[in-house]
């Protein structure tokens, strides 16, 4: 067993895992943050992206003791409770998720792009969402969502969509 | 039937409602009703006003937030995790099953075979499917053994240690061969053939005749897993007083109750199906596949228990699309007529029949494609062989299909020289047709919708569709361009 103490979205956790516990297990497991989803754990859905010191991870790929001293970002931490994210907002009225299962992560995954580049272009979001499998939307109107809420983080007014 | 009743609308202030506090009351009687009831049916064609209107999903939020509730996402007090241990074999007789080792870890809570369970058949139409095989093994993805421990470690450990001991047999792999007579049966001594369906509609003998070409060709289709991004889930909870409580991943839980009933031996009023939030369904959800164990894991331990197929589970265990092995021969007229159309479809069946009823007849009723063709023959075999079963999939057999006839119309277009959008507009079904089942279409506009598709899509006659008008990829993303 080993201690982990990190940071997840903004407060300092500690809780007593496994050596082999992934990231993900511990987040849904000891910190009961079950947004984060396990899809494949294999590293190929995406639904359990969060993001690790400002870089998009697959948590089921990450020990949790990697995790040690690192600043954790997940869907938990997005919004408050007076105020949906922008991102999120605009994943709503988009009508971007459909089982929503994948969702978390591809929101996670939005995230870390526009943090980075807040004025993405459409090859550039299809890039950041290549590590996100989705089964219902065919991701267009995600691309959608991601261009919107840019948009509106930028302060850009916004007529309307489509 | 005409005066309405009075109920008040979101918007109704609070000075109308203050004058008239009868608004707020629905009446209490319905409306007397007359007869012949009225019924509004709306013209063909005509658009609802909810037709290209913008709405958000009643989830979505939840969704977006991360806080919408799937199996794997609930955990009960005391709650134990099981495992499946699978085949791993295609076909093969169980001569023994040594679960001792596994028994005596520290943390197994229960294990199951075949022999624990009640009445161990079940599906959605045939029963050809063990709850947990106990004999024979038909796939490799078979349920055998399954395991309750207090983690799910444990419970995966324990499935290793325990020991089958497997006569292997030479499984039955094409379905082609699963259809020749000689060929020993799946599930002997049933016939390898569960079920056929043929339609026969005109002349066919005379349609040849009267035909310039005959095409024939092959087509055939792969086996597709659905891939849903949640896993199958299912948690078993049950209580003291015999009844079960299960939140299941299944999308139809009226048919899948009914299935756990017979399964487990107690009457349906016993047992609580509550269908969650599922993350993604098409067809793979449809009927039950580890309920029955889990709940009778939890009613051997007394605890509730949880289970999430991993994705290998998903690929080698639950349902997938039928490959198919299409035969068409088509009679034509130089100027593009189609005469008559000869079919034969063989769909894979898998190790069990699942959704296969379905998919055969589906399959087969639009094998022709959407077209007026006075003679037509075709017929449809499922088949039994020794892998991943099949079952139902987005179109229950109608997309293979359409591959097939739609491949099939390019190569007459070729043979003919003729533009593949003229072969099909002289030959697509139009307003009052008769479908190859005799039923009389209304509401038809394929070709309106051919000629719009062509339109915006550049056709330009011959063969532009595959070099000149092809589009590349950046005009891909040009056309999904987002307006914002």
């Amino acid at each position: 067993m080993v201690t982990v103490t990190l940071t997840v979205n903004g407060e300092t956790r500690t809780a007593i895992v496994g050596g082999e516990t992934t990231l993900l297990r511990m987040l849904r497991d000891n910190l009961n943050l079950t947004g984060s989803k396990l899809g494949c754990d294999v590293g190929d859905c995406g639904a359990c992206t969060v993001i690790v010191d400002g870089k998009p991870v697959n948590s089921c790929l990450m020990l949790a003791a990697q995790a040690e001293g690192r600043d954790v970002e997940t869907i938990e931490g997005l919004a408050s409770m007076d105020r949906v994210h922008p991102i999120q907002k605009a994943f709503e009225e988009c009508a971007s998720l459909q089982c929503g299962f994948c969702g978390p992560g591809v929101i996670m995954s939005a995230k870390a792009l526009l943090d980075e580049i807040p004025n993405p272009t459409i090859p550039q979001i299809r890039d950041a969402l290549g590590g996100n499998l989705c089964r219902c939307t065919g991701y267009v109107k995600m691309i959608e969502a991601i261009l919107l809420a840019s948009r509106n983080m930028r302060g850009e007014a916004v007529q309307s969509i489509r | 039937m005409d005066k309405k009743p009075k109920v008040a609308e979101k918007d109704s202030s609070v000075e109308s409602v203050l004058k008239d506090p009868g608004i707020l009351r629905e009446s209490v009687a319905s409306p007397l009703v007359t007869y012949p009831i009225e019924v509004v049916v709306p013209k063909a064609r005509q658009q609802t006003p909810a037709v290209g209107q913008r709405a958000t999903r009643l989830d979505g939020r939840l969704h977006g937030l991360g806080q919408t509730s799937y199996i794997d996402d609930m955990t009960f007090p005391g709650m134990l995790y099981a495992k499946i241990k699978r085949a791993g074999v295609a076909s093969a007789r169980i001569k023994s099953i040594d679960t001792s080792e596994a028994e005596a870890m520290p943390g197994v809570m229960a294990v199951l075979t075949g022999k624990d369970v009640p009445n161990n058949a079940f599906g959605p139409s045939l029963k050809d499917q063990p709850v947990l095989a106990l004999e024979r093994v038909f796939h490799a993805g078979d349920p055998v053994v399954a395991v309750a421990a207090v983690s799910e470690q444990i419970a995966s450990e324990a499935c290793e240690k325990i020991k089958i001991d497997y006569e292997l047999f030479t499984p039955v792999l094409d379905p082609l061969e699963s259809l020749k007579l000689e060929t020993p049966g799946v599930h002997a001594p049933s016939a390898n053939i569960y079920q056929k369906k043929f339609i026969k509609k005109g002349d066919i003998e005379k349609g040849f005749a009267m035909s310039d070409h005959i095409v024939e060709s092959q087509y055939r289709t792969q086996m597709v897993e659905h891939v849903p991004l949640e896993p199958h889930a299912t948690i078993a909870m049950w209580d003291a007083n015999g009844r079960v409580t299960i939140y299941s991943t299944l999308g139809r839980i009226t048919l899948g109750r009914a299935d756990i009933a017979s399964t487990l031996g107690i009457p349906i009023s016993r047992i609580r199906l509550v269908a969650t939030i599922v993350g993604g369904n098409f067809g793979g959800k449809n009927e039950i596949t580890t309920e029955p164990v889990l709940a009778l894991l939890s009613k051997k331990t007394g605890r509730p228990v949880k289970s999430v197929f991993t994705r290998p589970d998903e690929f080698i265990a639950s349902t997938t699309r039928h490959p198919l092995i299409m035969d068409y021969k088509t009679g034509v007229t130089k100027d593009g007529r189609i005469q008559a159309r000869k079919i034969r479809l063989v769909l894979d069946g898998g190790a069990y029949c699942s959704w296969s009823e379905t998919t055969l007849s589906k399959a087969c009723i639009l094998s022709a494609g959407p077209y007026n063709i006075e003679n037509i023959y075709a017929e449809a075999y499922v088949v039994y062989t020794n892998k991943t079963m099949t079952g139902a999939m987005r179109g229950f057999g109608a997309p293979q299909v359409c591959f097939a006839y739609e491949s099939h119309m390019d190569e007459i277009a070729t043979l003919l020289k003729m533009d593949p959008l003229e072969l099909r507009l002289m030959n697509v079904f139009h307003e009052g047709s008769i479908s190859p089942t005799g039923q009389k279409l209304q509401s038809v506009v394929v070709k309106e919708s051919l000629l719009r598709a062509a339109e915006k899509f550049g056709w330009k006659g011959k063969g532009s569709g595959t070099s000149g008008g092809k589009l590349l990829p950046k005009d891909i993303i040009d056309a999904t361009t987002v307006r914002v």
